[in-house]
């Protein structure tokens, strides 16, 4: 970190550019939210602070979350969302202890990181329509099981790698002295090396969640009605409802809440999991 | 350099761990990741390239057409725009990313109060739903009373039409893309730069060395490695480029934002020609892990 100091012409461009970068990102997010409390008539008018330029309602907030279709499908983006982070979280845990903790030969450690990283690397265009025609075999379209199952297995990669790292970083020494005294590998790992990743265990689930809330391809073409989640509502959306601003506000702000709020709440480890465990923030 | 890869690597090369003995416990808490991986990853593949051999109709496999599949790939103009349009989308969204976040980073590496608050808020478009920001900027770039025309207007100038001109369509969707993703390559570069040796910044400063050089010859190689991965990263997630691009224009007008990914997924969803959209799936497999493989080597040589 440079502590050079800074002229007073330097330090208030530096201010201004700060101001300007931050109100370019929360441009959209305050976008979506004053139309979702605007009157219909008030959407057509440049106007900005409820209460003072116009009067807020909640009505849209209401009548969405009235609709049927729209429960169900925050239900359903629920499900899917916890489901897949669950199962890839659980997997994946198992794997990164295995990847920290033992070494294997032909094919070896780093093989398996590759193995495992390569799956982000991979456009999920191409396996989506094999999963299509097997989900159709197995009668699993439009079922949320069905993403539950391929979201976990695109999320992989996140806590296979990011939780090896953690593994590695605990001191070895506690382990083995649990198997001096007569644990089993399965109770060190359980009762020892798991309760102290418990932090960024939590963290990557939660960045999991969010991941699988954002996820639109597959859910696109994998569900048709009773298993649509949130991203799949809202990319149809307009061709039912026009453009109506205060429910796009609305929609906009049910879909992406959740997993901003993930995000803020895990962002110690942003950075390491979009890194894949390259760069730790 | 050659004079290495003659040797075996060096032990301090090798992943830190592994000082327990061997025994096969190891496997079992490796297995169910790499059997899930076979289950849901390699055997999807394998059976999307059996499917590339055939004709479909109506979504039934019909007849082997061995090699046609990707014959087609040559010849349709339809894949070849999808090919351009996600081209350039990569080129100019990664670019300006990498240069607005990296240039940001630059500037905002120091001391100053609100850095957590700073960071909370980059973080946020990181996961807001992408299908949901396109949808929303259906309304963002509308044309007669969206908030940036308005603005324009205001000031004296022409509503642009960023939705229905095949020119100005791309550039919507780019702008939201950049929208999403600078604040990653800011974020990512500012862990970079905070992580670099204090010292060698003091010791040159003691040497009389200026801004300019420091950044030539110190900031730059040493930040090379961590630029090099930002830029992988982001290339190949934006080739996968779908949810914008699909809510916000559904690839029009025209075919002007017909992504190739989009274009794929109506091929198999839309026309039902599972075959031909596997041969596409793979070309694109293949071009991105070209891609992967020249940056994937640049950045291991970088590392060592």
């Amino acid at each position: 970190m440079r502590t050079n100091s800074l002229s007073p012409v330097q330090k208030v461009l530096l201010t201004g550019l700060i101001v300007i970068a931050v109100a370019w990102v929360l441009f959209p997010f305050y976008w979506a939210f004053v139309n979702s409390i605007k009157k219909p008539a008030d959407t057509f008018r440049s106007v900005w602070i409820p209460w003072v330029q116009f009067q807020p309602t909640l009505d849209h907030w209401r009548q969405e979350l009235d609709t049927p279709e729209i429960r169900r499908a925050l239900r359903n983006s629920t499900v899917i969302s916890v489901g897949a982070a669950t199962l890839s979280v659980a997997l994946g845990t198992l794997a990164a202890y295995a990847l920290a903790r033992f070494r294997f030969n032909r094919p070896d450690n780093s093989f398996f990181t590759t193995w495992f990283l390569s799956q982000r690397v991979m456009p999920p265009v191409v396996v989506v329509i094999p999963f299509f025609l097997i989900m159709r075999q197995v009668r699993l379209l439009d079922s949320v099981w069905a993403l539950v199952l391929l979201n976990a297995t695109f999320l992989l990669p996140f806590p296979v790698i990011i939780l090896s790292q953690m593994f590695r970083e605990l001191p070895i020494e506690l382990e083995e002295a649990s198997l001096v005294d007569g644990a089993s590998r399965l109770q060190a790992f359980f009762r020892v090396a798991l309760p102290l990743v418990v932090p960024g265990l939590v963290a990557t689930w939660i960045i999991c969640m969010a991941f699988s809330w954002n996820e639109f391809l597959f859910a696109l073409s994998l569900t048709s009605n009773k298993a649509i989640p949130m991203p799949v509502i809202i990319a149809g959306a307009e061709h039912t409802r026009g453009v109506q601003f205060w429910f796009v506000g609305v929609r906009t702000m049910l879909t992406m809440l959740p997993p901003t709020i993930f995000a803020l709440l895990a962002q110690r480890y942003i950075i390491r999991g979009l890194t894949l465990g390259a760069v730790k923030g | 350099m050659s004079a290495q890869l003659d040797s075996p690597p060096p032990a301090a090369i090798e992943p830190v761990t592994p000082r327990v003995r061997k025994d096969r416990t190891g496997a079992w808490f490796l297995a169910p990741a790499v059997v899930w991986i076979i289950l849901f990853t390699i055997f999807p593949l394998l059976f999307a390239l059996y499917n590339s051999f055939y004709s479909f109709r109506f979504g039934q496999r019909n007849q082997f057409v061995g090699l046609d599949n990707f014959g087609r790939l040559f010849t349709d103009p339809n894949l070849r725009n999808g090919l351009q349009v996600t081209l350039w989308f990569v080129l100019v969204t990664v670019t300006v990313e990498m240069l607005v976040g990296f240039g940001l980073a630059l500037l905002l590496n120091r001391e100053m109060q609100g850095k957590n608050i700073l960071r909370a808020i980059m973080v946020l478009p990181l996961f807001a739903t992408p299908v949901a920001m396109g949808y929303l900027g259906i309304t963002i770039f509308f044309e007669t009373n969206g908030p940036i025309n308005d603005t324009i207007r205001a000031l004296g100038g022409q509503g642009i039409p960023w939705l229905s001109s095949p020119k100005w369509a791309p550039v919507s969707m780019m702008i939201l893309e950049v929208w999403q993703w600078t604040p990653f390559v800011f974020l990512v570069s500012l862990a970079g730069l905070q992580g670099l040796p204090q010292d060698v910044y003091e010791a040159a400063e003691v040497d009389g060395a200026s801004g300019r050089q420091l950044f030539r010859s110190i900031t730059m190689p040493l930040m090379a490695p961590t630029l090099w991965l930002i830029l992988l990263l982001r290339m190949i997630e934006a080739f996968k480029v779908f949810d914008i691009p699909t809510s916000l224009t559904s690839g029009g007008p025209g075919r002007a934002t017909e992504v190739y990914s989009l274009f794929t997924y109506r091929t198999a969803l839309r026309f039902f020609d599972h075959g031909y959209a596997a041969a596409q799936g793979f070309l694109l497999l293949f071009i991105v892990m070209f891609i992967v493989t020249i940056l994937y080597g640049r950045i291991s040589e970088l590392y060592e």
